[in-house]
C-alpha cells in the first residue's frame, strides 16, 4: 500500500512538473516586447532594451532558461511581478489572494459536500417520489442555466430577501462571503446529489442487499451499514473533480462578487501580460488538480480492499 | 423417512396463493390460486421452466417480492400466523433468517464486496441472537467450519473478493442459516458454479439440513439435482403447481402432460440417433386470462375439456396428485408416452443391477 502511495505521489510529480515545462515554454514563445510597458518601448533605444534583456536572462538559450527555471522551482522562487505590483516577488502578490479563495473554496466544498451527499440519499431513499423528483429538477437546472445565471438568482434573492451584502469586503469577511460561497457549493451540491442518488441506487439493486434483508437487516440499517459506504467509494472519486469545478467556478463567481481572489487574478494577470503570476498561478492550479486526484486514488485505496491488490500483484 | 412426514402436520401451507405484479400499468398474475405443504425435516424441489413463478412463489413466504408485487389472494399458514397478510418490514424481520431464510443463485453478488466475510455472518448473528462482540466472532467461526472453510481466523477477516465461487457460496450459505431457520429456501443454489463444486454445495446443504433440522426448499431447473436430493418434487407451470409427489412418483408414474413433456427432455433418455424431444410453442402469456389447462395449447394430446376448464387435483397415491383431465374417470383412457415407460424400464433393469 505504501509503495503504491508513493508511485502515484511520484506521478503526480512528474505531472506537475510537464505542467510546469509547458507553461514556461508557452510563455517564452511571446514576443519579448511585453517585457515593457508601452511607455518603456517608447522611450527606451533598441540597446537599452537588448541590455535590460539580456540583464535579465532572457536571451539566453531557451535550454538554459528551463534549467534556471527548474533550480528556481527548487526553491520555490517563482520569480517577481512584473506589473501587477511591480517587483514584489510572485508568491507574496498571490500569497494572500490564495489564501481568500482558499477559504472560500473550501468552505463552500465541505458545505456542497454535506448537503449534496444528504440530498442525494434522500433522493435514493425515496426514489421516484416527489421528493426525488424536486431535486432531479435542481440538479438539471444548475447544470443547464449559465452560472452568471444562477448567480444572479442567488445575488437578487440574497440581496432583497436577506438583506446580505452584494460585494465581498474585507472589513465584514463573514456575511460578504455568504453569497459567493453559495454561488461556488451550487454546482457541487448538485453534482454530490446526482451522483450519490445514482450510486446508491445502483448499490440498492444488488444482490447481497437482497441477502442482507433476508437475514433479517432493517431497511436503514442496509442503508447505512451497506448501501452508503459502498456507494462513497465511487463516489470519492469525484471529490477531486469538484475540488477542480470549485476552483474554476472562483474565476467567474469570485469576479461576480468582487472578491479579490486568485480567480480576478489570473485574468489580470493575462490581460496585462504578466508572466511569471500567469506562469505561477497556472502552475498552482495545475498541482490542486493532481492533488485532487492524487487524494481521490488514496482515499479510494484506504476505503475498497479490492484495489490493495494492485499491490501484491493479485494475491488470491 | 418421508413417508412418515405426511403423517404430520405441515410447518408452512400455503393456500390459493395470488401474486400479481403492475407493470406499466398492465397487471401480470404471476402465481395463480398456488398451494403447497411443506412438512417438517423434508426436502422439496420445485421445477419448472423460467417464468413459470418458480422463484416468486416462494420469495412470498419471506417477503421478498420486488416493490410492484404483491400477494392479493390466499393464505401462507405458518407458525399459527398468515403469512399473506403481513405488509411492513418490522412483521417480516420477526420470520426472515430467524425462520425462513434463502439462499441465492449468484454467490458472486451475493456478498457485499466491501465488508469482511467474517462481519457479514457476525451480522446476520447478532441480528437475530442478540449477542454481540467475541461471543457472536466465536458464533461466526464456528459457522465458517461447519460450511466447511479451512483456516476460519484467517478466513473471517478476508474479503469477498479473496473467495472462489464455491467458496462464496458456502459462506453464503453460513449466511442464510446462521441463525438456524426452520426453512431453507434454496433459489437455484449451484447453477452459477462449477459442475465439480455443485456435487460439494449439495452435500453441504444436506448434512447441514440434517444437522439443523431444516425443511429444505430446492428451486432448480435441473433434473439431475432433483433426483440427487429431493425427498418430493412439485411441478410448476404458468404460476401454479401442476403436480406433485415423492420423487419416484414424479419420475416414474409422472401423470400431467407437463410433467411427461419435461421427463421427455431429458438428455439421459435420449435414443442415439434421433433429436432429443423439445416442448413446442410458449407458456401463456399471464398478463391475459388464462382459460381452462394453462398447458393445454402446447399439448398435442390435449382433451377438448382442457381448452374450457381448469383441471381439478386427481389423486394418483396418498401423496401424488395431479392437475389434469386425463385423471378424471370419464376422460378416454390415455397412455403415459414411450419415454415415461422407457424411464421406469430403464431405472428398474438398474435397480437389479
Amino acid at each position: 500500500m505504501t509503495k503504491y502511495t508513493i508511485k502515484r505521489l511520484l506521478q503526480s510529480l512528474v505531472t506537475v512538473l510537464v505542467v510546469a515545462t509547458i507553461v514556461f515554454l508557452l510563455m517564452r514563445m511571446l514576443p519579448t516586447d511585453y517585457y515593457f510597458t508601452e511607455d518603456q518601448v517608447m522611450k527606451l533605444t533598441e540597446e537599452q532594451k537588448n541590455d535590460q534583456l539580456l540583464a535579465a536572462g532572457l536571451l539566453d538559450p531557451i535550454g538554459q532558461q528551463l534549467l534556471r527555471f527548474y533550480g528556481q522551482l527548487l526553491h520555490f522562487d517563482f520569480g517577481v511581478s512584473r506589473r501587477i505590483q511591480t517587483g514584489a516577488p510572485v508568491l507574496k502578490v498571490i500569497g494572500t489572494k490564495f489564501a481568500i479563495s482558499m477559504r472560500l473554496g473550501c468552505t463552500a466544498l465541505v458545505i456542497a459536500l454535506i448537503i449534496g451527499v444528504f440530498l442525494g440519499v434522500m433522493q435514493a431513499r425515496h426514489k421516484d417520489r416527489i421528493f426525488d423528483h424536486i431535486g432531479t429538477a435542481y440538479t438539471i437546472f444548475v447544470n443547464a442555466v449559465p452560472p452568471l445565471v444562477s448567480y444572479s438568482l442567488v445575488l437578487a434573492f440574497g440581496a432583497h430577501v436577506l438583506n446580505l451584502p452584494t460585494l465581498y469586503s474585507t472589513r465584514n469577511v463573514g456575511k460578504s462571503s455568504i453569497l459567493p460561497i453559495v454561488c461556488l457549493a451550487l454546482a457541487s451540491i448538485a453534482h454530490y446529489a446526482l451522483w450519490t442518488r445514482r450510486y446508491m441506487v445502483d448499490e440498492l439493486n444488488k444482490d447481497y442487499i437482497k441477502l442482507a434483508r433476508i437475514k433479517g437487516m432493517a431497511f436503514k440499517d442496509i442503508m447505512v451499514k451497506h448501501v452508503l459506504k459502498n456507494a462513497f467509494v465511487p463516489l470519492v472519486q469525484y471529490i477531486p473533480a469538484s475540488f477542480l469545478m470549485t476552483i474554476s467556478g472562483s474565476l467567474l463567481a469570485e469576479r461576480f462578487f468582487s472578491v479579490p481572489g486568485m480567480g480576478p487574478l489570473l485574468t489580470d494577470a493575462i490581460t496585462r501580460y504578466d508572466l511569471n503570476v500567469v506562469q505561477t498561478l497556472v502552475i498552482i492550479y495545475a498541482a490542486l488538480g493532481v492533488l485532487g486526484v492524487f487524494l481521490g486514488d488514496v482515499l479510494m485505496m484506504l476505503l475498497d480492499p479490492r484495489i490493495k491488490l494492485a499491490d501484491k500483484g493479485g494475491s488470491r | 423417512m418421508a413417508n412418515a412426514n405426511m403423517e404430520k402436520a405441515p410447518i408452512l401451507s400455503a393456500r390459493d396463493v395470488e401474486i400479481q405484479f403492475s407493470l406499466r400499468g398492465k397487471k401480470l398474475k404471476a402465481i395463480r390460486k398456488c398451494s403447497l405443504d411443506l412438512y417438517q425435516g423434508e426436502t422439496l424441489a420445485i421445477v419448472g421452466e423460467s417464468g413459470s413463478g418458480k422463484s416468486v412463489f416462494t420469495k412470498s413466504f419471506l417477503g421478498m417480492l420486488d416493490a410492484n408485487g404483491s400477494i392479493v389472494g390466499g393464505s401462507i399458514q405458518y407458525d399459527g400466523k398468515d403469512l399473506a397478510t403481513y405488509k411492513t418490514e418490522k412483521d417480516w424481520m420477526t420470520i426472515r433468517g430467524k425462520k425462513i431464510s434463502m439462499v441465492m443463485q449468484d454467490p458472486m453478488t451475493s456478498l457485499n464486496p466491501l465488508k469482511k466475510i467474517g462481519r457479514q455472518i457476525e451480522e446476520s448473528i447478532e441480528l437475530n441472537q442478540g449477542i454481540k462482540g467475541p461471543e457472536a466472532k466465536a458464533k461466526a467461526l464456528d459457522m465458517l467450519r461447519k460450511v466447511g472453510i479451512p483456516d476460519a481466523e484467517r478466513r473471517y477477516n478476508q474479503y469477498p473478493h479473496e473467495f472462489s465461487g464455491g467458496m462464496r457460496q458456502r459462506v453464503v450459505i453460513a449466511i442464510a442459516v446462521a441463525c438456524h431457520p426452520e426453512i431453507l429456501i434454496c433459489d437455484e443454489p449451484t447453477t452459477a458454479l462449477d459442475v465439480t463444486i455443485q456435487a460439494q454445495i449439495l452435500d453441504l446443504i444436506r448434512s447441514l439440513q440434517k444437522e439443523l433440522n431444516m425443511t429444505v426448499v430446492y428451486i432448480t431447473h435441473d433434473l439431475g439435482v432433483v433426483a440427487n436430493v429431493a425427498d418430493r418434487v412439485a411441478v410448476m407451470y404458468a404460476g401454479q403447481i401442476v403436480e406433485y409427489g415423492m420423487v419416484e412418483e414424479i419420475f416414474y408414474d409422472a401423470w400431467h402432460p407437463y410433467t411427461w413433456a419435461l421427463l421427455s427432455a431429458l438428455p439421459q433418455l435420449g435414443v442415439k440417433g434421433e433429436a432429443l424431444p423439445t416442448i413446442d410453442g410458449t407458456p401463456p402469456n399471464l398478463f391475459n386470462e388464462v382459460k381452462g389447462d394453462a398447458f393445454a395449447p402446447r399439448n398435442k394430446r390435449a382433451l377438448a375439456i382442457d381448452f374450457v376448464e381448469e383441471p381439478p387435483f386427481f389423486e394418483v397415491s396418498p401423496t401424488h396428485k395431479a392437475k389434469t383431465w386425463y385423471l378424471d374417470p370419464r376422460a378416454p383412457k390415455i397412455e403415459q408416452p414411450d419415454s415415461i415407460r422407457r424411464l421406469r424400464e430403464k431405472m428398474k433393469l438398474k435397480e437389479r443391477g
